[in-house]
């Protein structure tokens, strides 16, 4: 089997701190937090009212006539959203037709559309006798996003969902990547999309997992994440088709890693001997060693128990060198968004790669002994990368480590 | 790099039964699980029957401790993986952990813990609702079991769309496989009945009977008029050819291709051309550098539901037309009801069948819809070489996998 060399030619995000990749960027530089109060519901009876939300949003007027809403739940929209972004980002958009059957769509999942069926949830859970209206239930599950955006652009190439919890969108990248490196797809759409809803906000607050106030990422007086909603998507494109149409390419896909922490369904392995897999795996799967890592983009929720289990996986695998490199979590400017989160930080891999710098970590104030890295706390550093790993860890032990590389035509290690 | 994949282990819990004995006894006997509903009251739905996991006792195969903090899904899967694993002769220790994954499909998930769980938000409130049911909520709680259960760290996901979920899986895990990531994965998935699930079906007017006649599962049947409900968990233990062989192992069958496409449809729906189907068809035979004519038998995903079935069919006729008698073609739904992740335990049959060169029956097929080669009895001899598992999902995704005979 040859392995075609995999690239990144567009990019789309929606998130609370911004609503495209381009404005993403500025978000990033400048440490723009989009946490604020939860409005897609009302949260005065939860234990937290604080998110990652995406506000005033309006897909509508985010999207070409040509792509329909109808039946489409937020988490949907979002995906759809971010898509065309990264297809018309990458000069895809409209598609060629003879390009259809070669194309793809891989999306890593969460909620789906449980914000719009919760209602129907109630009743049909509260109220017997009620019929509820069912109809909702045609984007119920997380499969619909990818459903959505094939059918509306009439892919005939390889379709799955993801449901990895937290690791959900970089799984999909992982797996969009493989489908192209061995010709089973010329192009992927793939990413993750997760919406705020109350079942999910409800249960990581029942888990006393969520900080009342904003996560803080590495900081001493973390006290949990702050959940958030929104997609990344990114076309995954076959080198030789990218270069042959003169597309811009952002980096390239140069390896992933799984593993399982085969520990505990919720709390990490408290040698984080499942995070160390996933990264080794990755690097492995590169085809490089941990000197190459340029920067690291951390899972970094802001619970506890992550962030510190985190770092000691860092210096685990990077010896005395871990102290050397830049970590830092995005999630303090996002929130954690769930089954985006993995997809959204390749966005941000991406971007650093591209436009030359490293984004911070912000409401990291007080220094933790216990995390005791470079976590970029002093605002955005300029800096040419040319290897950047992101870390995605989830419920269920589920890890995944992304390495993503400048473009370089010889390869990495002929430059 | 390109190491050959094979199925040296099968793991079932399923309504034809526990275990791969019971399990082929009534496969190629020609049994049926559909029975009437046990599990929930049916009172005020046309729909009576399903097939449902009955006798599973979860303490045979999981321990004690593991067993309380798993759903019923979970316990299905994990029984399963243990049964692969225990088939393949495979021990897990600390030199080969790292190098053994899980990769699983299913379409719902532990449905009845979220419904529990969303039953005390939405009447009591936020705060009273319990901690300890969250993690069985998510789709991925199965294969985080499973990975407990058995202490492996290798390579773990979980696919989760709609009927092609298990079947997505297994080409994954064959791929990481076949590219020397791991040396072995449990693949397959499973769901459950649950009371839900079987709401939402009814509401969409999937389930048998419609149309005033009578209720039953009826494969590429004139008669079909919908689908009847099922459940149960299949796993089979993947390993490269050569990790097989050096361990004496003589393994089931091998896998070689797999094709994958898509195809525009309503969301929920079926296309009506062909055209997605097909592709997946022939992108497999191409990975597997065969002709239809080289194909001896197809486990198709026909469930009884007359979209479903006039699609297959019509896919069918075209890839293999030129294929003389054609292959034989059986559709398991008619004796295991319409699962959704359905995959593990159709690869799980395809296995059986290829070892034991059987071609299992359609339960429930009578007047058939197309002229093509279904298996209308049970075989008592055979020859199959290659097989093909045909994945179809609504929303128009579409997984074909080719299995060989080890010769």
């Amino acid at each position: 089997m040859e392995l075609k060399r995999v690239v990144v030619t567009g990019l789309g995000t929606v998130n609370a701190a911004a609503c495209s990749a381009a404005e993403f960027h500025h978000a990033l530089r400048a440490g723009h937090c989009g946490i604020g109060p939860v409005s897609v519901f009302d949260p005065t009876d939860f234990r937290t009212q604080t998110g990652g939300e995406v506000r005033d949003f309006k897909p509508r007027l985010m999207l070409p006539r040509s792509i329909s809403l109808k039946r489409l739940s937020r988490s949907d929209a979002m995906a759809m959203v971010a898509a065309i972004e990264a297809l018309r980002d990458a000069g895809l958009f409209p598609l060629p037709d003879h390009l259809l059957p070669e194309i793809g769509v891989v999306i890593g999942g969460g909620a789906g559309g449980m914000l719009e069926c919760e209602a129907v949830y109630r009743d049909y859970l509260l109220i017997a006798g009620k019929s509820p209206a069912y109809s909702s239930f045609a984007f119920f599950g997380c499969a619909s996003s990818a459903d959505q955006i094939a059918i509306q652009l009439r892919l005939m190439g390889p379709k799955t969902t993801f449901m990895t919890a937290c690791s959900s969108g970089a799984t999909a990248i992982g797996y969009a990547r493989d489908l192209v490196q061995t010709g089973a797809a010329t192009a992927i759409i793939c990413g993750g999309t997760e919406p705020l809803c109350r079942i999910t906000y409800s249960a990581f607050n029942s888990l006393q997992a969520v900080d009342p106030q904003y996560c803080k990422p590495f900081d001493k007086n973390r006290q949990g994440m702050s959940l958030g909603e929104g997609a990344g998507v990114m076309i995954l494109e076959e080198l030789g088709h990218a270069l042959q149409r003169g597309a811009l390419i952002y980096g390239e896909v140069l390896g992933y890693g799984v593993s399982c922490d085969a520990h505990h369904m919720t709390s990490p392995d408290p040698e984080g001997g499942g995070a160390v897999l996933a990264m080794a795996r990755a690097l492995e799967d590169a085809g490089i060693g941990p000197e190459a890592v340029d920067y690291i983009n951390a899972h970094g929720t802001g619970t506890p128990a992550n962030d510190k289990i985190e770092t000691k996986a860092i210096k685990h695998l990077f010896g005395r060198r871990a102290y050397e490199i830049p970590v830092s979590s995005s999630k303090s400017l996002t929130g954690h968004t769930l089954g985006a989160a993995g997809a959204i930080e390749g966005v941000v891999s991406l971007l650093a790669i591209h436009h030359k710098f490293i984004p911070p970590t912000i409401h990291c104030t007080t220094p933790d002994p216990d995390c005791d890295l470079d976590y970029v706390t002093e605002g955005a550093r300029d800096a040419a990368l040319k290897i950047v790993l992101s870390n995605s860890f989830a419920f269920g032990g589920n890890n995944t480590a992304l390495v993503f590389g400048k473009f370089c035509e010889g390869g990495f290690d002929n430059e | 790099m390109n190491r050959r994949v094979v199925i040296t282990g099968v793991g079932l819990v399923t309504p034809l039964g526990i275990g791969k004995t019971a399990f082929m006894e009534h496969l190629f006997s020609g049994g049926c699980g559909i029975r009437p509903i046990s599990l929930f009251d049916t009172k005020g739905f046309a729909s009576k029957a399903g097939a449902e996991v009955l006798g599973f006792t979860a303490k045979d195969f999981i321990r004690p401790a593991s067993i309380r903090r798993m759903d019923r899904l979970s316990q299905m899967i994990a029984a399963a993986a243990r049964m692969a694993l225990d088939d393949a002769g495979l021990a897990i220790d600390e030199h080969n952990r790292d190098q053994v994954g899980v990769m699983l499909g299913t379409c719902f998930g532990g449905t009845d813990v979220a419904a529990q769980f969303g039953k005390v938000l939405f009447s009591e409130g936020p705060r009273r609702v319990n901690p300890i049911l969250v993690p069985n909520t998510v789709m991925n709680a199965p294969a985080g079991h499973v990975a407990i259960e058995l202490g492996v760290r290798g390579v773990n996901t979980t696919v989760n769309h709609h009927e092609v979920g298990a079947e997505t899986a297994l080409t994954y895990a064959a791929a990481q496989i076949m590219r020397g990531r791991v040396d072995a994965v449990l693949t397959g998935g499973g769901d459950i009945l649950s009371e839900f699930f079987f709401n939402v079906l009814s509401h969409f007017r999937t389930l048998s009977p419609q149309n005033g006649e009578a209720e039953g599962l009826r494969p590429f049947d004139v008669r079909g008029n919908g689908t009847v409900v099922g459940e149960g968990a299949g796993i089979v233990c993947l390993e490269s050819l050569e990790g097989a062989l050096a361990r004496g192992v003589t393994p089931y069958c091998e896998i070689v291709g797999w094709g994958l496409s898509s195809a525009p449809s309503l969301p929920i729906g079926w296309p009506t051309d062909p055209a997605g189907p097909c592709l997946a068809i022939t992108r497999a035979l191409a990975v597997a550098d065969i002709t239809p004519g080289d194909i001896d038998y197809i486990c198709s995903s026909a469930n009884g539901g007359p979209r479903l079935d006039r699609l297959e069919a019509d896919a069918l006729q075209q890839v293999f037309r030129m294929a003389g008698q054609g292959p034989r073609i059986t559709a398991l739904k008619g004796a295991l009801g319409e699962s959704l992740s359905s995959g593990g335990m159709r690869t799980a049959a395809m296995a059986l069948s290829l070892r034991h060169q059987k071609a299992a029956p359609i339960t429930g097929l009578h007047e058939p819809i197309a002229d093509l080669n279904f298996v209308r009895v049970p075989e008592t001899q055979g020859s199959i070489r290659y097989g093909l598992i045909n994945g179809i999902s609504s929303g128009g995704t579409f997984v074909a996998v080719i299995f060989k005979k080890i010769e």
